[in-house]
C-alpha cells in the first residue's frame, strides 16, 4: 500500500501531541502500522517479524499483533484508532503477543477530533514472553466538544525477565467520560513501569483510571506513576494498585494531582497489599496546588497567574517518553 | 532614578513585627546596586516587595519605578513594566525544557530560537548543549542559576533583581557570575543585587546597607561595605578585602575614623 486517504482532522489532532503521523501512514516510515477509520480497516502494513491481522466486526474490529520471537525494531508499531464522526460506537478487541526475546515499541493513537457523545471501547490482552522489552504508549484526543465515552480494559501478562513500560496520555482537548482499567501481572524478575497522565478541564470531564500491578513472580518490580490535573469543574480519580504476592518483589505507587478552580475534584487512591512477607510495596500521594513560589517565578517573567498555572500543568503532564 | 523606595515599612504577615523599617533610597538607571546586610536584615524581603510577591506588602511608604507608583501593582504588572527577579534557589520544573523556560518571558516570540541561544551564550551556557535540556535535577545549582539569568535577560527588562545569586556557588563560578553581571550592565539593564558577600558586591557601583531592618547608608559600594564592616567590628577583615581593581579603596586612617564614628553610635 503506497498511498492512503486518511481523515486530515485526525492527522492534525495528533500534532498537538507532537506526533506527525504522516510519517507513519502505510507507504511512509519504516514501522508496522494498523489504521482504523471508524470501524473500517483503512491500512495495514507489516514488517519483518511483526504480524498484523485485523478483522472487521459489527461496531469494530478484532486485531492480532504478533511480534515473532527474537524480533527487535527501533521503529514503533503504529496503531491508529481514529474516528472522524461525532457519534457512533467503536469496539476494539486487540490481542498483542510479544514472543520471547523481542524488543519493540507500540504507539497507539486514539483520536476522535469531532467526538460529541461518541463511544470507544477496548478490550485488550497483552501476552509478553520471556526476556522481552515492550513499550506500549497510548495517546488520546477526544476533540474540543463534549468529548467521548471511553472505556478501555487491558489485561497484560509480563513474562520472566521482561520489561514492560506502559504510557497512557490523555492531556489534550476535552476528554469527556473516561473509565480506564489496566491490570498488569508481573512474573519472575520482570519490571513494570506504568505512567498515566490525564487532565480534566471542565465539568464535562470525568476521568477514572484504575492502574493495577500484581507482582506475582519472584523479584518482580514495578513503579506506577499517575499524574493528573482537574480544573474548572473537571473530575479525575486515579486509583493505583500494587500487590506484592511473591518473594522479594518490590513495587511503588505514586499519585500526584493538582486541583484548580471551583468545583474541580481530584481523588487519588493508592492501594497497596502484600501477601508475601519478603515483598516490599510502598505508595505516596499528593493533592493540591502548585507551590506559590513556582507561580511567582513564572509571573515575574510577565505571565498571568492563569498562564503560569497552564505552563506548570503542561510541564507536569509532559509526555516523558518520546518514541 | 529608575527605582525609588520612599519611607517603606514592611511588616511580617501577621503584622506583629516590622522586617524593614522606614527605608528610603534610590537606584540609578544602568547601574549595579547591591543591597547588603547580615542575615535577617530584610534584604530579600525588600527585594520580594519590590517585585510585588503576594506575601510581601508595605504597611507604609511607596515604591516608584521610573516615576510611576507601583506599590499596588501585581507581580505580573510589574514584570510587564520591566522588572524581574531571579531567585536564590530557582525551582526545577521537570517537564520544561531549557529553551521553553527561557522563552517564557519573551514579549515578541519571533526569532525565538536566536534570542534564547543568545541569552544562553551571555550566561556562558553552550546553547547546543543546553537548549533541549530539562529544568530538572540533572542541572547543577550553578547551571540552574545561569538558566534563570538567561530567562531574565531574554525579557530585556529595565531592572533585574538578583536575590543572592552567590549562594551555593564556588569561587570559580562566582568569578564567572561577576563577569556575567558586567555583561548584563552593558545591555543597559539595571541590576539590584541582594547579597551578603563583599566579593560579589564589589562589582556594584552603589550599595545600600540594611541593618536589622533599618537603612544605614546608600553610597558608592566600597563606602557602604566599609560601614558594614565597621558596624560588625571587622576592621582586619575590612582591610583585607576592600580592594577595587587591585587597589585599596581606603587608607588605614580613613578606616580607623569610620570605625570610631561607628563605635560612638
Amino acid at each position: 500500500m503506497k498511498n492512503i486517504d486518511y481523515p486530515e482532522e485526525i492527522l492534525q489532532s495528533l500534532e498537538d501531541y507532537n506526533i506527525d503521523i504522516r510519517d507513519f501512514l502505510p507507504g511512509h516510515g519504516k514501522g508496522a502500522k494498523l489504521l482504523l477509520d471508524f470501524n473500517k480497516i483503512s491500512g495495514i502494513e507489516q514488517v519483518e517479524g511483526i504480524v498484523l491481522k485485523g478483522r472487521e466486526i459489527p461496531n469494530g474490529i478484532v486485531a492480532d499483533i504478533i511480534i515473532k520471537e527474537g524480533t527487535k525494531h527501533e521503529e514503533p508499531v503504529h496503531l491508529c484508532f481514529g474516528i472522524n464522526k461525532e457519534t457512533g460506537v467503536q469496539e476494539i478487541f486487540p490481542r498483542i503477543i510479544a514472543e520471547n526475546n523481542t524488543d519493540v515499541k507500540i504507539q497507539a493513537h486514539c483520536s476522535f477530533p469531532n467526538a460529541n457523545g461518541l463511544i470507544h471501547k477496548m478490550f485488550g490482552h497483552f501476552y509478553i514472553g520471556e526476556n522481552c522489552n515492550l513499550t506500549y504508549s497510548e495517546t488520546h484526543y477526544h476533540g474540543e466538544n463534549s468529548g467521548a465515552l471511553v472505556a478501555p480494559v487491558s489485561y497484560i501478562y509480563v513474562g520472566e525477565n521482561s520489561v514492560f513500560e506502559n504510557n497512557f496520555n490523555l492531556t489534550k482537548g476535552t476528554p469527556g467520560k473516561v473509565k480506564i482499567l489496566i491490570d498488569i501481572y508481573a512474573l519472575n524478575n520482570s519490571v513494570v513501569r506504568s505512567n498515566v497522565k490525564a487532565f480534566g478541564k471542565s465539568i464535562k470531564d470525568s476521568i477514572r483510571i484504575r492502574d493495577s500491578v500484581f507482582l506475582e513472580g519472584e523479584k518482580a518490580r514495578s513503579v506506577i506513576k499517575m499524574k493528573a490535573a482537574a480544573k474548572d469543574g473537571g473530575e479525575v480519580l486515579m486509583y493505583g494498585i500494587t500487590e506484592g504476592n511473591a518473594p522479594h518483589c518490590n513495587g511503588h505507587v505514586e499519585c500526584s494531582e493538582i486541583v484548580l478552580g471551583r468545583g474541580s475534584i481530584c481523588r487519588a487512591r493508592p492501594f497497596i497489599r502484600a501477601t508475601d512477607p519478603t515483598s516490599s510495596v510502598s505508595h505516596e500521594a499528593s493533592l493540591g496546588r502548585f507551590p506559590q513560589k513556582w507561580l511567582d517565578e513564572l509571573m515575574a517573567k510577565g505571565l498571568s497567574e492563569e498562564e503560569a498555572t497552564d505552563i506548570l500543568i503542561e510541564a507536569m503532564l509532559q509526555e516523558e517518553v518520546i518514541l | 532614578m529608575l527605582l525609588e523606595i520612599k519611607e517603606v515599612t514592611i511588616p511580617t504577615l501577621d503584622q506583629k513585627c516590622v522586617i524593614v523599617n522606614d527605608v528610603s533610597f534610590g537606584i540609578e538607571e544602568g547601574s549595579i546596586h547591591a543591597i547588603i546586610g547580615p542575615n535577617g536584615s530584610g534584604k530579600s524581603t525588600l527585594a520580594y516587595t519590590i517585585m510585588g510577591l503576594g506575601d510581601y506588602k508595605t504597611s507604609k511608604g511607596k515604591i516608584y519605578f521610573d516615576g510611576v507608583d507601583i506599590s499596588n501593582l501585581s507581580i505580573t504588572e510589574r514584570a510587564k513594566l520591566g522588572i524581574t527577579l531571579t531567585w536564590q534557589e530557582p525551582a526545577r520544573i521537570d517537564g520544561l525544557s531549557v529553551h521553553k523556560y527561557v522563552a517564557l518571558g519573551l514579549k515578541d516570540k519571533s526569532k525565538m530560537k536566536e534570542k534564547v541561544m543568545e541569552a544562553l551564550k551571555i550566561v556562558n551556557l553552550e546553547p547546543e548543549r543546553y537548549y533541549n535540556r530539562r529544568i530538572d535535577e540533572s542541572l547543577s545549582g550553578g547551571e540552574r542559576k545561569r538558566v534563570e539569568l538567561a530567562a531574565a535577560i531574554v525579557m530585556n527588562p529595565r531592572l533585574i533583581i538578583l536575590d543572592e545569586p552567590d549562594s551555593g556557588l564556588d569561587f570559580i563560578v562566582l568569578e564567572d557570575f561577576m563577569n556575567i553581571f558586567e555583561k548584563i550592565k552593558k545591555l543597559n539593564m539595571t541590576i539590584l543585587l541582594i547579597t551578603h558577600r563583599e566579593d560579589i558586591g564589589m562589582v556594584a557601583d552603589y550599595g545600600t546597607l540594611l541593618w536589622r531592618g533599618d537603612h544605614i547608608i546608600t553610597d558608592v559600594f566600597p563606602k557602604v561595605m566599609l560601614r558594614y564592616c565597621a558596624k560588625a567590628g571587622l576592621k582586619e577583615f575590612c582591610k583585607r578585602t576592600l580592594f577595587k581593581n587591585g587597589a585599596v579603596c581606603f587608607d588605614d586612617d580613613y578606616i580607623d575614623r569610620i570605625f570610631k564614628e561607628e563605635n560612638k553610635t
